[in-house]
């Protein structure tokens, strides 16, 4: 049953890829948090084509957090412009934006779970941007919701885990349900926020390759923040690469030379 | 070295400093006592009948009166006292109710005006905490009549003011992350309370709530003395009638009912915490 709904989740996705435009296009991006504060973003030119698996790498302070959060505007940009699946992200109102958001799955760092309460019903917070107040004040979530929950559950390894609270978990767990809960959304676009600076090796491994299969799996593009090189070179089909607010770097995975990383990294070799 | 080798200079300047450190404490010492002086004098010494008071007998025995148990107020004293703990119970609920648009404007973070709510929502948890529940009382009383229900929104109004404090700084110190979460998946405003900042709160309200609770039966008990219901009003009519064992009984059901309260909000803490 939540397989069928999945397949045809899937199909839904796959004409919507057969469109000419970029899933996400950012244009001369420019963010500052205040006023008078520096310029976080300088100018960001990309897009990402609905078969991406992005990484964005840099130095820490170089503005992949910041890049990150404004394509969701959980940071409002400050010049620029972001179209995402065809809408103009920066133009939107309150619900249209809730509307957007509701589209873009985001994994984060310390993957944001509400702790007191159980892995299930932290996956299931991840409709409610289709669930209503009423349903909402009771975790009354439908049915198919509580299914597609299970069935994501078992696909990131967690069945034996559903009632726990989310802070009994191990880190790689954690994230597991972070990874759950943003599928939830049947997103058509993954927003990934260093999703392995939490964990050690091993475990950031398997994580990212959780991700990279679901994300071909389900056909959904990604846009990764990572500050592990090796990763995002065996992970990630395209690379972008900040330094304070400037694009250094954007071209396929196989093209990024060591020089290209010198560039990248120069601030922190000073 | 000799005891006698030390640098005469570094003796002088202790010598100074201990000179000086002495007047020092002398003179504080000196204003300490002439203040407290001062009070007794003004307080006790002059305020007092001391031809009321009269020798040691007449006190203890006036104090004395107050040994013996009236028995035959107890039937009277059963529904007063319920009356106490459900105004207590009601109260505290009320007060619940109210709290939380306060904490909502009080705390900086989720405040929806920083520049007007926000002062006011402070200015609302100062108000409740700064008017006594008796004058609260009083002013109910006025406003509503004799009985139960001005001892209930008195009591009410005396407990936003800690429960609503509390909550907000609890909201405040709130781990952001969540709530980020929330925001991201698509969440309406209700949810990034319910689902982002409610779960991380509510352990610490409810200890307060408790905690309030308890608290509320003290005061509820007293409410009667302005008119306000509960057993003061009891209490009330025994002093008045100088029914000093009736008083004795009254007190002796604040008790019993305060210690109730004691012993129900510390379980109920522990299932909570």
């Amino acid at each position: 049953m939540a397989m069928q709904a999945l397949t045809r989740c899937n199909a839904g996705q796959a004409t919507a890829g057969r469109n000419d435009m970029a899933v996400l296009t950012v244009k001369d991006l420019r963010v500052r948090y205040s006023a008078k504060g520096p310029e976080i973003l300088k100018g960001i030119d990309f897009e990402v084509e609905d078969d991406d698996f992005l990484a964005i790498i840099g130095p820490s302070g170089a503005g992949k957090s910041t890049l990150i959060r404004c394509v969701n505007r959980l940071v409002e940009p400050s010049g620029g412009s972001i179209h995402l699946l065809g809408e103009d992200v920066c133009s939107l109102n309150a619900r249209a934006l809730r509307g957007l958001r509701r589209n873009v799955g985001m994994i984060f760092q310390e993957f944001n779970l509400i702790n007191r309460m159980s892995v299930m019903d932290n996956v299931l917070s991840g409709r409610l941007g289709y669930t209503g107040n009423i349903r909402s004040l009771f975790r009354a979530f439908p049915r198919k919701d509580v299914e597609q929950a299970l069935y994501y559950l078992d696909r990131v390894g967690l069945s034996d885990h559903i009632n726990k609270r989310a802070d009994e978990l191990s880190g790689g767990q954690r994230q597991r349900v972070g990874i759950a809960r943003a599928l939830m959304q049947a997103p058509k676009l993954l927003l990934l926020d260093e999703p392995t600076s939490a964990l050690d090796p091993k475990i950031s491994r398997e994580v990212m390759a959780l991700i990279r299969d679901i994300a071909l799996e389900l056909k959904v593009p990604a846009l990764c923040n990572i500050h592990d090189v090796q990763l995002a070179k065996e992970f990630c089909n395209r690379i972008i690469g900040l330094q304070d607010g400037y694009k250094k770097f954007d071209g396929a995975t196989d093209t990024l030379r060591d020089s290209d990383l010198d560039d990248i990294y120069a601030m922190e070799v000073l | 070295m000799a005891a006698t080798d030390v640098n005469p200079t570094a003796l002088s300047l202790q010598a100074d400093l201990r000179r000086k450190r002495f007047l020092k404490m002398g003179l504080i010492w000196a204003i300490v006592l002439f203040f407290v002086a001062w009070c007794l004098q003004g307080t006790i010494i002059e305020d007092t009948d001391w031809a009321r008071v009269g020798g040691r007998s007449g006190v203890l025995g006036s104090i004395g009166r107050y040994l013996t148990l009236d028995w035959g107020l107890l039937p009277e004293l059963l529904i007063p006292t319920l009356e106490t703990f459900m105004m207590a119970c009601v109260g505290t609920v009320v007060g619940c109710f109210f709290s939380l648009p306060v904490a909502w404007l009080g705390a900086a973070n989720v405040t929806p005006s920083k520049m007007i709510l926000y002062p006011l929502g402070r200015f609302l948890m100062v108000l409740s905490r700064s008017v006594h529940e008796i004058v609260w009382a009083l002013i109910f009383v006025s406003a509503v009549g004799l009985g139960a229900l001005p001892g209930i929104l008195a009591i009410a109004m005396r407990s936003v003011g800690f429960i609503s404090k509390i909550t907000a700084e609890a909201i405040e110190n709130i781990d952001a992350k969540p709530v980020e979460a929330i925001r991201a998946v698509g969440g309406n405003q209700f949810q990034v309370m319910y689902y982002g900042i409610l779960p991380q709160i509510y352990p610490v309200v409810l200890a307060t709530v408790i905690f309030e609770w308890d608290i509320n039966i003290r005061r509820s008990a007293v409410m009667g003395l302005v008119g306000a219901g509960g057993l003061g009003l009891l209490f009330f009519r025994q002093m008045n009638s100088f029914n000093y064992g009736g008083v004795s009984m009254v007190i002796l059901a604040i008790l019993l009912l305060i210690v109730l309260g004691e012993v129900i909000s510390h379980y109920l803490r522990k299932a909570v915490i």
